[in-house]
């Protein structure tokens, strides 16, 4: 892995002097912030909309609690947030492709494993820092609304969530590296994302495949009994040889 | 002495398009080497096989002994090389983009420090602090340049590194690679002929995927460049070029004025002692008798078949 180093030090000066630091950590951090009081308002929103619309019906909710705030944390995350990391992914490796300076630096005793690992590393690390990050702001302002907030749940719900995040992060990496459109690869990670929705529906693939991590951040939120073991070994695998797959491709691309 | 490159039967295909159709060709250590070709003749994809970015479909290359495909690391940690249209990081400064070329090579503390501000001298950018983003498009060809030097490369693979800049721009850039004749090998492809006449000492010319010529600047014209002569006289020149064009040392007569015919001659000797003699036989007086230089794109315009 010659140069794994210094092109790994460019990705993160890359991270923190582009668009990069910006849009990830923002968005994360926009719903770490918001997702609190939303969750101590909704109550009282769908209250007044049902009585604006409905005279004479009423209808009681229960008094919003940290699982109410920590939920909305598990959803948002969940889906626009991995929505986010399909999309911006999608380009991680033909855009240098596109853009020449993958050639120009692949043509120094840089490997294209050392590229490869080091654009993984440096995404993960995006993403593992603004959404721990996030967590952190998601509890302290749980704990100023709610005046509780357990941190077991939050940290492990966010958890199995980065562990699932990460298999996408490798999934983009490796279409990315197939499919010089970032457009394409974002639209197969997307197609990606549906059929592990779907296969949840399937006990099998629900105990012992990444499905399993699908719901699990709402699931360990809300206190049900969750299996992890397998989806958490699946993932991790699948993670690993994803990109894998990644270097294997981009070894046979000519640039 | 080993060569600096050598390709034998170099084929790249892609489906059934030959870019490349059994290049041969040989490049001697030191020497600053113009790759000559019209657009499309397979430049590009010989220096993207050089450099690792690309595979050959048959044949071998060498660099320095060392095979491309086998060999990449090593032959990547030997070379500079400068893309056509080179792709920077906008959003770092020069002498940053040359720091990290610098330590994928592995240079580090006072080495990169002197190697660096070295080459910014050199291509002009010392003291320039904006980011790459920037720069004009001759900066970036200056530091595309610097970078592919950073290493001190033995050979230096530049890919038409002028062809997209203004007069002055191409001087600069042109001044850079005459500067490393004697310390460099030098391959530099181009389509510009005053470029490899100004700068190389030795040509190829490729032509639809094929070296059709390999020999130094003067002997590709001595070999290829027919002896050419302008002759002036006081009078209409018509009837004296048509006798002229009954000589048997006479390949070509071009009349480019009334009074003025361009000879191409296949003996020079015989030229000098009958044109004289033909003038005066005519009744005209000679108002000039010289020969003419033959360019480097007379010759290449004979090889490729005005291609170009």
């Amino acid at each position: 892995m010659r140069g794994f180093g210094a092109f790994l030090a460019k990705e993160l000066a890359e991270i923190v002097r582009t668009w990069r630091i910006w849009v990830l950590p923002g968005m994360v951090l926009f719903f770490a912030v918001s997702g609190p009081p939303l969750a101590a308002l909704t109550p009282e929103l769908v209250s007044s909309l049902v009585t604006q619309d409905t005279p004479g019906v009423v209808i009681q909710l229960p008094d919003p609690t940290y699982v109410d705030a920590y939920a909305q944390w598990a959803k948002n995350l969940s889906q626009i947030v991995l929505f986010a990391v399909i999309i911006m992914f999608g380009g991680m490796v033909s855009s240098e492709r596109r853009s020449g300076t993958a050639a120009l630096v692949l043509a120094k005793p840089l490997d294209r494993s050392a590229f490869i690992v080091a654009k993984a590393v440096s995404h993960a690390a995006l993403l593992i820092a603004s959404v721990a990050v996030g967590a952190v702001v998601t509890w302290g302002v749980t704990l100023a609304i709610f005046g509780e907030a357990p941190v077991g749940r939050l940290v492990a719900s966010t958890a199995a969530w980065l562990v699932l995040a990460l298999l996408f992060l490798a999934l983009m990496e490796a279409l990315s590296a197939s499919i010089d459109s970032q457009a394409g690869a974002a639209g197969l990670g997307l197609a990606a994302f549906m059929l592990l929705s779907i296969a949840t529906l399937w006990g099998p693939l629900q105990r012992y495949s990444p499905a399993g991590l699908m719901n699990a951040p709402a699931e360990i939120v809300a206190d049900k009994p969750v299996e992890l073991l397998w989806p958490l070994v699946t993932t991790a695998t699948a993670t690993v040889v994803l990109v894998a797959v990644a270097v294997w491709v981009f070894r046979r691309r000519e640039l | 002495m080993t060569a600096a490159i050598e390709m034998a039967g170099l084929v790249k295909a892609y489906g059934e398009n030959r870019a490349l159709d059994g290049v041969d060709l040989q490049v001697a250590e030191g020497s600053v080497y113009g790759f000559l070709g019209p657009n499309g003749a397979g430049k590009t994809t010989t220096l993207r096989i050089l450099s690792g970015l690309a595979r050959p479909t048959e044949g071998e290359a060498r660099v320095f002994g060392h095979d491309v495909v086998g060999s990449s690391a090593d032959v990547r940690a030997t070379i500079g090389y400068l893309p056509d249209v080179p792709g920077f990081y906008d959003w770092m400064t020069g002498p940053e983009f040359l720091r990290f070329a610098g330590r994928l090579f592995g240079l580090e503390g006072a080495v990169l420090d002197s190697r660096v501000s070295g080459l910014l001298e050199m291509a002009g950018l010392d003291g320039v602090r904006t980011r790459i983003g920037g720069y004009s498009r001759g900066m970036k060809q200056r530091l595309g340049v610097a970078q592919a030097l950073v290493n001190a490369p033995k050979l230096l693979l530049l890919d038409e590194p002028t062809s997209a800049l203004d007069p002055i721009g191409r001087k600069d850039v042109l001044d850079m690679v005459a500067a490393l004749s004697g310390r460099t090998t030098v391959f530099f492809s181009t389509h510009i002929l005053a470029d490899v006449e100004r700068v190389c000492d030795t040509v190829a010319v490729l032509d639809r995927g094929r070296v059709v010529e390999q020999a130094s600047v003067s002997d590709l014209k001595t070999r290829h460049g027919s002896t050419r002569l302008i002759l002036v006289v006081t009078g209409d020149a018509t009837a004296l070029g048509d006798r002229l064009a009954r000589e048997p040392w006479v390949t070509g007569v071009e009349t480019t004025a009334a009074n003025t015919l361009v000879l191409a001659v296949g003996d020079i000797d015989a030229a000098r002692h009958a044109v004289p003699a033909a003038v005066a036989g005519s009744g005209l007086g000679m108002v000039r008798f010289d020969t003419l230089e033959v360019s480097l794109e007379d010759v290449f315009v004979g090889l490729v078949g005005g291609g170009a």
